[in-house]
């Protein structure tokens, strides 16, 4: 190891929910192209410590390994990022692992990110298509919806947007910018749309979109690039159209 | 989140709109409109006064129309802040740095307020019954140099909470939603930012560059008529 370069990883760990964390130290040879993940499976491969004390592997959430799946999003150097696309070689020395500090630990730099799939759950983001009869093909989407929907289709539900979030905590309860960007892909869709006012009537809760400060740190940090900040601005608009006329109407 | 229920998103847009009107449209009133007659002199600066205090219901206008507003905007917004984590060491990207000022301007703001409306319009000459003192008292206080600065920072606190407010009103209740559209209302609010302080200023400097006015001999003078002479 003396002659080839090495990488240096700084591990927090964490038998399990309860127990308090600790950090650990592993030196990897280094090789080109290596990733967080390869590098967490290198460790996996051979659990020893930097210092020769062997070691349990680390746990950790990874599926595609191509920044699709979102399963893989940690604190690597303080910035909560996809560790499967964090190359090491365009990363600062030691390399610092943790798991993202808004979730729940289940172990080491895994966390229960279901809290995204319960809001998604609470504003209904899916086309409601469920029946006893075929019903046909959908209404066709001009190129502009289309063009318009498809970058909001690419999150991966990695939290991400969450973790960064100063708003996002236990304390405000706030849905966190992913479900509203979602809402908003759900109600411009044609079928989707038929559930247009629950979605907004939902977000308007406790924890709901006017817990936003408007940070843009979800807009920044959004490994796909959503347009996060938009689709407060539209869904907060729309929200707010449908809060009036309630006043109205209801 | 909870969907649909609670009553935070009533309070929360109450808030946003309060900052607006009218806790805006009155900063907008005090220092680009009445302040801004002090350039003119301590004559047209004790009419504009007098005008004011002589508006009909004036103590109702100044509770509902004033320091209810900035009251509820001010506590509920330090609720705000107290539930927000900041983080602008992790994430020291623009917004974020905006983010954290608003809170900063707003606590700068409202210490600036309590004690200017103390001082102003509860302690000292009433000004609503002696219009023509006006000067003089707002002189009192900016030829002390602390004061002084006390005075700029909480106009500078003020008017960028007020102009960056805007822009996050617009933003947050879908009036400007496209990028490019938010960038130009940003240049916007940023120039509005600058006139509100460059007005302040200019007034302030009006009233630094004039000898100071005869408060204490209408002091005496009001004395002498409120005081129940010793039998
Ligand atoms: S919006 Fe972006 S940051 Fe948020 S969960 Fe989806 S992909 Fe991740
Ligand atoms: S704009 Fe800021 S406060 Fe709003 S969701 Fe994004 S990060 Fe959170
Ligand atoms: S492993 Fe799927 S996004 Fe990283």
């Amino acid at each position: 190891m003396a002659d080839s370069k090495s990488v240096l990883f700084k591990i927090r760990r964490q038998g399990s929910p309860h127990t308090s964390p600790h950090w650990e130290e592993f030196s990897l040879a280094w090789h080109p192209g290596m990733n967080v993940i390869s590098s967490l499976m290198e460790i996996a491969r051979n659990p020893v410590t930097r210092d020769g004390k062997p070691t349990t592997p680390i746990t950790y959430d990874a599926n595609c390994l191509e920044e699709v799946c979102g399963s893989c999003a940690m604190l690597i150097n303080g910035t909560a990022r996809m560790a499967c696309s964090a190359l090491i070689d365009k990363l600062e020395q030691p390399v610092r692992l943790e798991p993202l500090s808004k979730f729940p630990i289940v172990r080491d730099l895994a966390v229960d990110r279901s809290v995204l799939f319960e809001n998604l759950k609470r504003a209904k983001a899916w086309v409601p298509i469920d029946g006893t009869y075929d019903l046909g093909s959908g209404p066709r989407m001009t190129m502009e919806e289309q063009e318009a929907a498809y970058p909001l289709s690419r999150c991966i539900s990695c939290c991400c947007c969450m973790e960064v979030c100063p708003q996002f905590n236990e304390d405000t309860g706030f849905v966190g910018a992913a479900t509203i960007s979602q809402v908003r892909l759900f109600n411009t869709h044609p079928t989707g749309s038929a559930l247009k006012r629950e979605r907004l009537a939902a977000l308007m809760g406790d924890g709901g979109i006017q817990e936003c400060g408007y940070a843009q740190n979800c807009v920044e940090i959004c490994p796909k690039d959503i347009p996060l900040t938009r689709s407060i601005s539209e869904v907060g608009g729309a929200v707010m159209k449908q809060a009036i006329g309630d006043l109205f109407r209801k | 989140m909870r969907a649909g229920q609670g009553h935070s998103f009533l309070l929360r847009r109450l808030h946003s709109l309060s900052g607006i009107i009218p806790v805006g449209a009155f900063l907008f009133e005090h220092i680009l409109i009445s302040n801004a007659t002090a350039t003119g002199g301590p004559a047209a600066y004790a009419r504009q006064v007098r005008f004011l205090g002589g508006l009909p219901f004036v103590t109702v206008l100044e509770l509902f129309g004033i320091w209810l507003p900035i009251l509820f905007h001010s506590l509920y917004g330090f609720y705000i802040w107290w539930r927000g984590e900041s983080n602008v060491t992790d994430y020291p990207w623009t917004g974020n740095w905006m983010y954290s000022a608003q809170r900063w301007t707003g606590i700068i703001a409202f210490a600036y307020i309590v004690w200017h409306t103390w001082t102003m319009r509860f302690s000292g000459i009433d000004l609503h019954l002696f219009p023509g003192a006006a000067f003089g008292k707002v002189q009192a206080e900016v030829f002390h140099t602390g004061l002084f600065l006390f005075y700029v920072a909480g106009l500078i606190a003020a008017s960028w909470h007020f102009a960056y407010g805007i822009w996050l009103f617009c933003a947050k209740w879908g009036i400007i939603t496209g990028q490019k559209a938010q960038k130009r209302l940003l240049v916007l609010c940023l120039a509005f930012f600058f006139v509100m302080t460059g007005a302040g200023l200019a007034s302030l400097t009006a009233f630094r560059s004039r000898p100071q006015q005869p408060t204490a001999r209408i002091r005496s003078a009001l004395k002498a008529v409120l005081t129940p002479p010793k039998t």
